[in-house]
């Protein structure tokens, strides 16, 4: 727990990062929550985001969002959606062969990490992100962009990767 | 001609399947809740699937070591339609099965501990 003041600090979470990324762990320690089940909430989350940016009349036009391949829009979705949940500090996508994209978060800075900021104690990953892009993304475009890659998820060293398919 | 990963481990699923009458639906599922190989009615929602028999098999081990039950052999669900059953496949992978209500449980436990021995070879 004293390290979490320094995560606090370093990451610059507001409350809400602290309250989900421990609750998160939470219910991942008690064995109820892992990658699989997150998977699955992060993109019912998605629908109830998507009506939030609705009422409040702030989502994108998709013809106007700048890019000239589908690998550029989704970036700049994927800026604008970060901008408003302001979930991770450093983070790219990169194009990874023929209609493939990974992103790229750097793991100190994510704000809503479960084992991260939450603590938790578990094994493998828990991680809401990729899910919830690919959901809230294709609800933006009203077509189907963007795909997680089963098993896309994983942590090499400090970076934390999420490998979709771009199908559009 | 060699066999690939998911087709071997579906070999072994179908094999089990027609060695137990009634089990009707079979998933090998990692404990991070994702789904490596099924055999599932279009119905079921696979990925369903896989997150919830990850976290009942996670959850009732820990209820089995918080609760001094020793270390758990498997989880068996009774419904009024049949039963589900859980089972680990050494530390990283589990196996669900959807049965029906009329399986002889002695049988479907014995074929079971065959499957899990013959998938823990290749996982």
């Amino acid at each position: 727990m004293a390290d979490m003041k320094q995560v606090v600090l370093d990451r610059d979470l507001n409350p809400y990062h602290s309250f989900f990324a421990s609750f998160f762990a939470g219910l991942g320690e008690l064995g109820m929550l892992n990658q699989g089940s997150i998977n699955i909430v992060a993109k019912r989350a998605a629908d109830y985001l998507y009506a939030y940016l609705d009422a409040k009349e702030i989502l994108p036009d998709l013809n106007s969002v700048p890019g000239e391949s589908a690998a550029e829009v989704i970036k700049n979705l994927i800026l604008y959606i970060n901008k408003i949940l302001s979930m991770v500090g450093e983070y790219d996508l990169q194009e990874s062969g023929e209609d493939q994209v990974v992103l790229l978060i750097a793991g100190q800075t994510c704000r809503i990490c479960p084992k991260g900021v939450g603590g938790a104690a578990v094994k493998g990953t828990l991680c809401p992100i990729p899910s919830l892009l690919e959901a809230l993304i294709n609800k933006i475009a009203q077509k189907d962009m963007l795909e997680l890659i089963t098993t896309g998820i994983e942590k090499e060293g400090s970076t934390c990767k999420a490998y979709f398919k771009v199908l559009n | 001609m060699v066999l690939t990963t998911s087709a071997q481990l579906d070999e072994i699923l179908n094999t089990f399947e027609r060695n137990v009458p009634h089990v009707q639906a079979t998933a090998v599922v990692s404990t991070d809740g994702l789904v490596i190989a099924s055999r599932l009615p279009k119905d079921v929602e696979e990925d369903r699937i896989g997150a919830m028999g990850a976290a009942i098999l996670s959850i009732s081990s820990r209820s089995g070591d918080e609760l001094d039950r020793g270390e758990m052999i498997r989880v068996l669900i009774e419904g009024t339609n049949g039963y589900i059953l859980i089972r680990s496949i050494g530390e990283f992978a589990i196996l669900v099965a959807l049965v029906e209500k009329e399986v002889r449980l002695g049988m479907l436990f014995y074929e079971c501990k065959n499957c899990i021995e013959k998938l823990s070879e290749i996982l």
